[in-house]
C-alpha cells in the first residue's frame, strides 16, 4: 500500500518533471538557417529583380498607370466581366477611393519590392566592404533598382520611404527631398555599376536613363499639384544623361517596331531596361499580351486556353490623336507603330457580308501553328482566329491535326445581342453605357506577341517586359531641348525616332516642325500602353483634361490615395503616414 | 422518480469476508416499496461495505451495535444502528434537494445545487434524435445561447458552434471539446467534413456546456469560445445491460428551389427575346441530380460490472447516403470504458478507449448544385440511350458525377487512462494520460474523359494528414466537510502536445484505361506538384480551484489557470486566467424553507477571463524561404534556359512578432436557477457581458517597407462585445399519471458589437465569379456586429435598364464608399421549443428551433439568377425577371438586392415511440425493454428565404477573417424519416 502510494507519487512527479517544458516553438517545416540552395549574392538579388514583373502586373502597377491615363478604358464588360469591385471604373474616372484594390495591390507589391532591395543591400554591404567584388557589383545594381522603385512610388503617391536598415522605421520623404534622395542614390552608383550586363539588369546606361527621367519629371515631383516649373538646370541634366546613353554606342532603334515586343526581344538592341523572361516560370507573364484582346479568340492554335479577356480598349479620344495626325490616311497606312497585319487572310475571304457563325462553316483558311501569328498594334473591326468545336477542340483542316482552320471569330462572351450569332467586331466607341461596354466594344491593343512558349497567353512567356528603351532617350532629349527653346535639336531627335522603323511600309514621314503639343502626341504614338502615359499627361498638364467617361479636373487626383490598409496600419503612430490631399 | 435511473452510482466497495464476522442481510426499497439497486451500505466502524443487487438485497459483515450507513443518490442518506442479526428492511426517502443532476465541470463533477457557474447539461435522453453524425447535432436547439449552424445539408457537414456570440474575427470560433477529460485539438485533420464525426453519438452519456468564465476559466487560453464537455457512457457494477439498436432512414430533398420548368423557361426566354436553345425535353435537373438517400445504423453496447470492476463496451456501424449521388459516409466505431478499483476503493483506474474508422465519399457538390439550378431544362440528360455530353456549354453533370471522386478515410484512436489514489482521507491524486491519433487520406480525382475538352487529362489530388495529440495531467484534489463548511480544493498541472503534418501532391494526364488515377499514379504524364506542412505545438498549464460552501447556502468558487503556449511570443509565454463566482441557494434560507412555491431558487454571479490561442503556429518568428519559383528568382545567368539556371532567392515570408499573445475575453454573468411547485416548473435565466480584447489579426504594419505586406499582431484597444440574456424554461406534468407531458424552451438574445477598431473597414466574404475579383460582401466596422453585410443599397432598375444604387454619402457618385452596414448574418435571437408527451406505452417528442434578426446573402441568386443567364438559355427563378425593364446585360453587383431575411423556424425533429408491454408478451424475464420508434427530421421549415435553406455556413475567410451568412451553392438539406428498434437485455 505504502509502496503503491510512493510509486504513484514518483510516476506523477516524473511525469511533471519530464513534461515541464520551456515552450520554445519547434518549427518543423521551415529552415531558419537556409538549406544551402541559395547562394548569398544571387539569393539576395534574384528576388529583388524577380518581384519587378509582379509590380508591373496588369492588376497591379501597370493597370493603375494604364487605366488612369487617357489611352485606355476598362468598362464593366457586358455587365459580367472586369467589374472587380469597381476598381477600374473608379481609376478611369479619377474617383479613386483609398480602399480601391488596384491602388492597394500596386502599393503592396511595390513596397515589398523596395523591401527586397533593402534586404539585398543589407546582405551585400558587409560582403562588399570585405572586398567581395561580386557582392559589390550586385550592391550597385540593388541601389539602382531601389532608386528606380522609389521613383515609381514618388510618381504615383508623391512620397517615398527612405530606409537603410530593416530594423528601423522608414523616413518619409516628399517633394524636393525625395528627388534629391533618389538622385543621390543613382549618382552614387552610376560610375561604379556594370556597363555590360544587358537590358535584363541594372546597368550604367539604365541608371543614366533613370536619371534623365527623374530630372525630366523633377518639376512635377517637387510640386505635384502646381504648374510644373521646368528649369534649365533640370533640362541640362536630361540632355547630359541622354547624351551619355545615345553616345554609348550600345543601342540602336529597332527597324521593326513590334520586334520590341516579341519572344526574341531579349536580343533587341533598343532595350535598355526590361524584365528578362524565358518561358521557364509560370510568373513570367503575358498579361500585357492577352488583357486587352477578345475573350472569344485564342492567340495560339496549339493551346486551347490562350484566349484573351476583353479587358481594356483604347479610348476613342486616344484613337482620335492618330486620326488628327494623319488626316485622310488611315493610321495603319501611315505609321508602322499603329498596326502590323500578320494573318494571311486570303483576299477572297475578306468579304463577310451575308455571313454569320450560323452559315460560315466553310469560310476559313488553313494554317499551321508555326505559321500562325495574330495581328499586332491597334486591332479594329472583325477579327480572325481559330474556332472550337462542340467538345472544345479547335477545328482542323481535312482531319490534319497540325493544320488549323482560321475563321472570323464568333462572339461567345457576354450576354449581348451578338453572342453566339455574331462576329467579334471591335468598334471605336467604348464607354460605360450599356451599349458601349459590350464585350466587343473598343479598339484593342495587341502590342505584345502571344508568346510561343506560353500555353495559355498567361504564364511561361518568353517576351521581356520593356520598361525603358532607346527611343525614350531621344524623346527625352527632344523634350528637354524643346523646353529650353532648342527647337531644331528637338525636331531632329523626334524625327530620328519617327523615321527609324524601316523594316516595312509605311515609313512615317519626318515632321517639319515641332512644338510641345506635337511632341506629346508623338510620345503617345511611340509609347502607347507602355506604362508611361499617366506620367507624361501630368508633365504636359493634360491629366485634368476630359476624355471618354472622364471629366474630373481636380489636380489632387494626380497622385493616388495611400491605401486605407496602410493608413490604418500606421494609425497607432499618429502623424507618421498622412493621407494625400483630397482623399 | 424517473431521474434516479439516470443518475450514476458512484461508489462500489469491495466486500470480502476477511474476518470471521457475522453476516447480516437485508433489503432496501423506496417509499413505493420498489427495491433499490445499487444502494451503498458501509459499516461505519470497519468501512466494510456492499451494494444492493437488482432485488435490493445486501449482505454485510456487521455486529450488533455497528452503524450501517445507507446512501443513494436522490435519496436522503440514512444511518441505522444494528440492533439484532435479523434481516432488516430499510426504506429510503427521496430527497428533493438531491434530485438535481451531477454536472460535469472541468476536472471534476458537482451536484447542480453546488454549481456557481453557468453550465448547461444535456443528458442522453434529451438529445436530438434521428440520423445524427456528430455531437453538435445532438445539441442543436437544446441549450440556450449555443448557436449551432450546419455548414450545409451534406451528411456529417461541418458546423459552426458559437457559444454566447462570436468573440473573434478569425476562424477560431469553435469551442474547446473535452471528451472524458481529454481536450481535443481543433487543428485540421484532413477530414473534409466535420472532424467530430469520429465520435459515435450513441456512446455519449451527457454533454455539458460551460458557458460563463467561471465555468470555463479552468481551461484558460482555449476557453474563450466556451467549452463543451462530453462524457461517454460508463458501466455500473451490478447493472448488467445489453442494448441492441438498429435503424434505417430515408432522406429526400426537403425543399426545391423554384426554377422555371421547361415550358415556363421557353415562355420566359421568348418574353425577353433571349436565345432559346430548345432541346425539346422537359428535364427537372433538381430531380435528376438528387436521390432518395438511405441510412442504416446498427449499434451494440453492453455494460455492467461486478465487485471492483465495471465496464462499458460498444460497437457501431453506420452507412449514410447523401442526397447527391456518390456522397456517402460510413463510420465504424468501437469503445471500451473500464473502471477498476482496489485498496478498499482508494485506488481507482479509469480507462476510456475508442477507435473509429470514417470513410467519406463526397460529391462535387458546388458544381452539381450550380448545375441543378441553372441547366437548361429543355435539354435531355440522355440522348439515344447515351448520356448527352454537353448541356449547353457545360459538361453533363451526370457524366461529371461518374468521372469525379472525392474519397477520404480517417482512422482515429482516442484513449486515456487515469489512475487515481486517495493518499489520505479526502486528498486524491490523479494522473491522466491521453492520446489522440488520427490519420486521414484523401484522394480527389477526375478520371480522364477524352471526348470533352478540359476533362481529357484526368487528375489526382492526394493529401495525407496525420495528427498526434498527447496530454498528461496531474491533479490533486482535497475535499473536506466540517459541519456546515464544505471545502474542495483542486491543483493541477497539464501538458499537451499537438502535432499535425500533411503531405500532398497533384498530378494529371492519365491514360483512359479504366483504372482510377489514384491506382496508377506512375502513369501520370504531366508534372507533379507536391506540398507539405508540419507543425508542433505545446501547451503547459498550471491551474487551481477552490470551492467553498457554507451551510449549503453560500458558495464561492475561485479558479486560476496559467497557460503557456509555444505559439505565443517569447515576451508573453504565459497567460493568466482567473475567475471567481458566487452562489446563493435562497431556498435554503429560513424565510423560503417552507415555501410551497419555490422548491429551489439560486442566484449566481461570476466574473472571469478566458483566452483564445487559436492562432497560426510560427507567427512569432520571422521566416525566410529559398525558392526558385514565382517572383523569388530571376535569370541572372545569360545562358540559363531552364529552371536549373534560375538561382534560388532568399526571401522573408513572415515578419516576426515576439509580443504575440492570446485574445482575452472578460466575461461577467448573473444568473438565477429556479424550480417551482416541486420541480414542475424549472428554469434559469442568465445575463452576460463578454468583452474580447487583444484581438489577433493579420494586418498592415506601420512602416510599409516590409518583406510582407501583413503581419500578425494583437490590436490594442479593439474590442468585440457580446451582451445578452438567456432563458430556459421547462414544465413537466405530474409523472404519476398515465398521460405525462412536458413543455420546454429556451431563448437567447445576443448583441454583438465591434468597438475601437483602428481599421476603418476590414472586408471579407469574397464574391465568386467573373468580374468579381476583390469584391467582398462582409465587413468589420466599428459599432456594428461581426458578420455585417457591407454592400451597396440597391434601389431598383433605372430607365436605362441598369442597376441603381443609393448615393449613401451624397457625393454625387456611386463608388465603393457608398457601401453601408445592411444587417448582420449573426442572429440576434435564437430560440427553441420542445414538447414531450407520454401515454402508457407511447411517447412523442417534438423539437423546434429557430433564429431571428439576421440576414443572409443569396450568392446563388447573384451568380446565376439573372436575366443575362436566362437570355443565354440558362435556367433561373422568377428573381431574374422581377424587373421587366431590366436589360439582359445588367450586372449582378453585390448589393442589398441579394440580401434576404434569414429568420427561420424549423420543426427540427419529432419522435414517436412505442415501448412493448413485455409482461404481456411473456418475455419480461429476459428482456428489459423493446422500443420501436419513428423519427422525422427537418419536417417543417418556416422561412422567407428563397434558397434551399437559410441555415448554412461555408466557413470561408479572407485574410483569416471569417465570412458569415453567404450562401455559396450550399448542399441542399433533406427531410429524413428514421425507423428505429431498440432492445435492452
Amino acid at each position: 500500500m505504502k509502496n503503491i502510494i510512493k510509486y504513484t507519487f514518483l510516476v506523477g512527479f516524473l511525469s511533471i518533471a519530464s513534461s515541464c517544458t520551456d515552450l520554445q516553438e519547434v518549427v518543423l517545416d521551415e529552415s531558419f538557417t537556409g538549406s544551402g540552395l541559395s547562394e548569398t549574392v544571387s539569393g539576395a538579388i534574384a528576388p529583388a529583380y524577380g518581384q519587378v514583373s509582379w509590380v508591373w502586373r496588369h492588376t497591379n502597377y501597370y493597370g493603375l498607370q494604364l487605366i488612369a491615363a487617357d489611352e485606355a478604358i476598362l468598362p464593366h464588360r457586358g455587365g459580367t466581366d472586369w467589374f472587380d469591385g469597381g476598381k477600374f471604373l473608379a481609376t478611369h474616372t479619377h474617383s479613386i477611393t483609398p480602399t480601391n484594390d488596384l491602388v492597394s495591390s500596386s502599393w503592396n507589391e511595390l513596397t515589398r519590392n523596395v523591401s527586397r532591395t533593402l534586404t539585398a543591400i543589407e546582405t551585400l554591404t558587409p560582403l562588399a566592404d570585405m572586398g567581395n567584388q561580386e557582392a559589390e557589383n550586385a550592391l550597385y545594381e540593388m541601389k539602382a533598382l531601389r532608386a528606380y522603385l522609389n521613383m515609381l512610388m514618388l510618381d504615383s503617391w508623391g512620397l517615398i520611404f527612405k530606409k537603410e536598415r530593416s530594423t528601423e522605421t522608414s523616413e518619409i520623404l516628399r517633394g524636393q527631398a525625395a528627388v534629391d534622395y533618389i538622385e543621390s542614390e543613382l549618382l552614387s552608383v552610376v560610375n561604379l555599376i556594370n556597363t555590360d550586363l544587358g537590358a535584363g539588369r541594372m546597368t550604367q546606361t539604365a541608371v543614366w536613363g533613370f536619371l534623365a527621367r527623374l530630372n525630366l519629371n523633377a518639376a512635377v515631383y517637387r510640386d505635384p499639384y502646381g504648374t510644373p516649373n521646368f528649369t534649365d538646370a533640370d533640362m541640362d541634366k536630361v540632355i547630359e544623361y541622354t547624351d551619355n546613353v545615345i553616345n554609348s554606342g550600345l543601342y540602336e532603334l529597332s527597324p521593326e517596331y513590334f520586334e520590341l515586343f516579341n519572344d526574341e526581344n531579349n536580343s533587341n538592341r533598343e532595350l535598355i531596361f526590361a524584365l528578362d523572361q524565358r518561358g521557364v516560370l509560370s510568373r513570367e507573364h503575358s498579361r500585357w499580351t492577352y488583357w486587352s484582346l477578345a475573350g472569344s479568340n485564342w492567340g495560339r492554335p496549339e493551346f486551347t486556353s490562350s484566349d484573351g479577356t476583353d479587358g481594356p480598349a483604347i479610348t476613342p479620344d486616344f484613337y482620335q490623336t492618330w486620326v488628327d495626325a494623319y488626316g485622310n490616311v488611315d493610321p495603319a497606312e501611315a505609321d508602322p507603330r499603329f498596326y502590323q497585319g500578320n494573318q494571311q487572310i486570303p483576299a477572297e475571304l475578306r468579304e463577310l457580308s451575308g455571313l454569320s457563325p450560323a452559315n460560315d462553316e466553310d469560310h476559313f483558311y488553313c494554317t499551321t501553328a508555326e505559321e500562325y501569328e495574330f495581328d499586332r498594334g491597334i486591332i479594329r473591326g472583325i477579327i480572325w482566329g481559330p474556332r472550337k468545336d462542340e467538345n472544345g477542340a479547335f477545328f482542323r483542316c481535312n482531319g490534319n491535326a497540325d493544320v488549323y482552320r482560321i475563321y472570323p471569330v464568333k462572339q461567345i462572351k457576354g450576354n449581348g445581342p451578338d453572342r453566339d450569332v455574331g462576329y467579334v467586331n471591335h468598334e471605336l466607341q467604348v464607354d460605360f453605357s450599356n451599349e458601349g461596354r459590350l464585350h466587343s466594344k473598343g479598339y484593342r491593343v495587341s502590342k505584345y506577341q502571344f508568346s510561343r512558349t506560353s500555353p495559355n497567353a498567361n504564364s511561361f512567356s518568353s517576351i521581356d517586359i520593356v520598361l525603358m528603351r532607346f527611343a525614350e532617350m531621344y524623346m527625352m532629349r527632344a523634350e528637354a531641348q524643346l523646353r529650353k527653346g532648342e527647337t531644331a535639336g528637338a525636331l531632329t531627335d523626334v524625327n530620328t525616332v519617327r523615321t527609324s522603323r524601316t523594316a516595312r511600309e509605311p515609313v512615317p514621314t519626318a515632321l517639319a516642325a515641332i512644338d510641345l503639343e506635337v511632341l506629346y502626341r508623338e510620345l503617345g504614338f511611340e509609347f502607347y500602353w507602355e506604362g508611361l502615359r499617366r506620367t507624361n499627361q501630368i508633365r504636359y498638364e493634360k491629366y485634368e483634361d476630359s476624355w471618354t467617361e472622364k471629366t474630373d479636373a481636380n489636380p489632387s487626383n494626380r497622385l493616388f490615395p495611400i491605401p486605407q490598409s496602410a493608413i490604418d496600419g500606421a494609425s497607432n503612430t499618429p502623424g507618421y503616414l498622412e493621407q494625400n490631399v483630397g482623399y | 422518480m424517473k431521474d434516479k435511473f439516470f443518475l450514476i452510482c458512484i461508489l462500489v466497495l469491495g466486500s470480502y469476508l476477511a474476518q470471521a464476522q457475522t453476516l447480516m442481510s437485508g433489503i432496501v426499497t423506496d417509499d413505493q416499496n420498489e427495491p433499490l439497486t445499487g444502494v451503498t451500505i458501509i459499516v461505519e466502524s470497519t468501512l466494510k461495505g456492499d451494494v444492493t443487487d437488482i432485488d435490493g438485497r445486501f449482505t454485510i459483515p456487521a455486529q450488533v451495535g455497528d452503524v450501517l450507513k445507507f446512501s443513494y443518490i436522490g435519496m436522503k442518506p440514512l444511518d441505522i444502528q444494528v440492533t439484532s442479526q435479523e434481516a432488516i428492511k430499510v426504506v429510503l426517502e427521496s430527497d428533493a434537494a438531491q434530485l438535481d443532476e451531477i454536472v460535469v465541470i472541468g476536472y471534476g463533477a458537482q451536484k447542480r445545487s453546488d454549481v456557481t457557474g453557468s453550465i448547461a447539461s444535456l443528458k442522453s435522453e434529451n438529445f436530438n434524435r434521428g440520423v445524427v453524425t456528430n455531437p453538435g447535432q445532438l445539441l442543436q436547439g437544446k441549450v440556450a445561447g449555443v448557436n449551432i449552424t450546419s455548414a450545409s445539408g451534406e451528411p456529417g457537414a461541418a458546423q459552426d458552434i458559437i457559444i454566447r456570440g462570436v468573440g473573434s474575427l478569425r476562424s477560431g470560433t469553435t469551442p474547446l471539446f473535452v471528451v472524458d477529460g481529454f481536450a481535443l485539438d481543433n487543428s485540421v485533420n484532413g477530414v473534409p467534413t466535420n472532424p467530430l464525426n469520429f465520435i459515435n453519438p450513441q456512446d455519449i452519456e451527457s454533454i455539458d456546456v460551460l458557458k460563463d468564465a467561471s465555468a470555463a476559466a479552468i481551461y484558460g487560453a482555449r476557453a474563450a469560445n466556451g467549452v463543451i464537455v462530453i462524457t461517454t457512457r460508463k458501466g455500473r457494477a451490478g447493472q448488467s445491460q445489453i442494448n441492441v439498436s438498429a435503424s434505417t432512414a430515408v432522406t429526400t430533398l426537403a425543399r426545391k428551389i423554384d426554377v422555371f420548368s421547361a415550358s415556363e423557361f421557353r415562355n420566359q426566354i421568348n418574353a425577353i427575346n433571349g436565345v432559346l436553345n430548345d432541346g425539346g425535353a422537359a428535364t427537372d435537373w433538381q430531380d435528376e441530380l438528387t436521390r432518395t438517400a438511405t441510412a442504416q445504423r446498427v449499434n451494440l453496447s453492453m455494460s455492467g460490472g461486478a465487485g471492483n470492476s465495471s465496464y462499458f463496451a460498444s460497437f457501431s456501424g453506420e452507412d449514410q447516403e447523401g442526397l447527391l449521388r456518390k456522397n456517402d459516409l460510413q463510420r465504424y466505431s468501437g469503445r471500451l470504458n473500464l473502471t477498476q478499483r482496489a485498496l478498499n476503493d482508494r485506488f481507482k483506474v479509469e480507462l476510456n478507449f475508442s477507435a473509429s474508422r470514417f470513410e467519406n465519399s463526397r460529391a462535387n457538390s458546388n458544381s452539381i448544385v450550380t448545375d441543378m439550378l441553372q441547366l437548361n431544362p429543355t435539354i435531355p440528360s440522355v440522348t439515344n440511350g447515351e448520356l448527352t455530353n454537353l448541356i449547353g456549354d457545360n459538361i453533363n453533370p451526370l457524366i461529371r458525377e461518374r468521372i469525379y471522386d472525392d474519397l477520404s478515410v480517417n482512422n482515429r484512436i482516442l484513449a486515456n487512462i487515469a489512475p487515481s489514489i486517495e493518499l489520505v482521507k479526502g486528498l486524491t491524486y490523479k494522473f491522466n494520460l491521453g492520446v489522440d491519433y488520427s490519420t486521414t487520406n484523401r484522394d480527389v480525382q477526375f478520371k480522364p474523359f477524352p471526348s470533352i475538352n478540359d476533362f481529357e487529362l484526368g487528375s489526382l489530388n492526394t493529401f495525407t494528414t496525420s495528427n498526434t495529440n498527447t496530454q498528461a495531467e496531474n491533479t490533486l484534489t482535497y475535499s473536506v466537510a466540517e459541519g456546515i463548511h464544505n471545502v474542495s480544493v483542486l491543483a493541477g498541472h497539464s501538458y499537451q502536445q499537438t502535432e499535425v503534418s500533411q503531405k500532398g501532391f497533384f498530378t494529371s494526364g492519365f491514360p483512359n484505361n479504366g483504372v482510377e488515377p489514384r491506382y496508377q499514379i506512375s502513369a501520370a504524364s504531366e508534372p507533379t506538384t507536391q506540398s507539405a506542412f508540419a507543425t508542433i505545438n505545446e501547451l503547459q498549464s498550471f491551474f487551481g480551484r477552490v470551492n467553498y460552501s457554507f451551510n449549503n447556502k453560500y458558495m464561492i468558487t475561485a479558479t486560476m489557470r496559467a497557460d503557456g503556449s509555444s505559439k505565443f511570443g517569447t515576451n508573453n509565454k504565459y497567460g493568466y486566467f482567473p475567475s471567481v463566482a458566487l452562489g446563493w441557494n435562497i431556498t435554503n434560507e429560513d424565510f423560503l424553507a417552507s415555501s410551497k412555491v419555490f422548491t429551489n431558487l439560486k442566484l449566481r454571479g461570476s466574473w472571469g477571463k478566458t483566452g483564445n490561442q487559436e492562432i497560426p503556429a510560427k507567427i512569432t518568428q520571422a521566416s525566410f524561404t529559398e525558392s526558385n519559383s514565382n517572383n523569388d528568382t530571376y535569370p541572372l545567368d545569360p545562358n540559363a534556359t531552364d529552371l536549373s539556371g534560375y538561382p534560388y532567392g532568399s526571401t522573408f515570408t513572415r515578419l516576426a512578432n515576439p509580443d504575440i499573445q492570446w485574445e482575452v475575453s472578460t466575461q461577467a454573468n448573473i444568473g438565477l436557477d429556479f424550480a417551482l411547485f416541486n420541480y414542475r416548473l424549472t428554469g434559469n435565466v442568465d445575463f452576460f457581458n463578454k468583452v474580447s480584447e487583444n484581438i489577433l489579426l493579420e494586418v498592415a504594419p506601420v512602416d510599409p517597407i516590409q518583406p510582407t505586406d501583413k503581419f500578425w499582431t494583437n490590436i490594442p484597444n479593439m474590442e468585440i462585445r457580446n451582451t445578452g440574456v438567456e432563458l430556459a424554461l421547462n414544465f413537466s406534468s405530474d409523472e404519476t399519471k398515465d398521460f405525462v407531458y412536458g413543455i420546454g424552451g429556451n431563448l437567447a438574445v445576443t448583441k454583438n458589437e465591434v468597438r475601437n477598431s483602428p481599421y476603418s473597414i476590414l472586408t471579407t466574404g469574397a464574391v465568386l465569379g467573373a468580374g468579381q475579383t476583390g469584391a467582398t460582401i462582409n465587413g468589420v466596422l466599428n459599432g456594428e456586429p461581426i458578420g455585417t453585410f457591407y454592400v451597396q443599397d440597391f434601389i431598383g432598375i433605372g430607365e436605362d435598364g441598369l442597376n441603381q444604387f443609393a448615393d449613401i454619402n451624397n457625393d454625387g457618385e456611386i463608388l465603393d464608399n457608398d457601401r453601408f452596414a445592411a444587417g448582420t448574418a449573426l442572429p440576434t435571437t435564437i430560440y427553441a421549443m420542445n414538447f414531450n408527451f407520454a401515454y402508457k406505452n407511447f411517447d412523442l417528442g417534438i423539437n423546434f428551433n429557430g433564429v431571428a434578426g439576421n440576414k443572409v446573402f443569396n450568392h446563388v441568386a447573384l451568380s446565376i439568377f439573372n436575366k443575362g443567364n436566362l437570355s443565354n438559355s440558362l435556367n433561373t427563378t422568377a428573381l431574374a425577371v422581377e424587373f421587366p425593364n431590366e436589360d439582359v446585360s445588367n450586372s449582378n453587383r453585390v448589393s442589398t438586392r441579394y440580401l434576404e431575411d434569414g429568420d427561420f423556424l424549423r420543426l427540427n425533429n419529432a419522435t414517436l415511440g412505442y415501448n412493448f408491454d413485455l409482461k404481456r408478451l411473456g418475455i419480461g424475464q429476459g428482456v428489459k425493454n423493446i422500443r420501436l420508434s419513428i423519427t422525422g427530421q427537418n419536417l417543417l421549415l418556416f422561412t422567407n428565404y428563397s434558397g434551399f435553406d437559410p441555415e448554412f455556413n461555408t466557413g470561408s475567410s479572407i485574410g483569416d477573417i471569417q465570412t458569415f451568412g453567404i450562401d455559396y451553392f450550399s448542399y441542399p438539406r433533406g427531410r429524413t424519416f428514421l425507423f428505429g428498434l431498440d432492445v435492452n437485455f
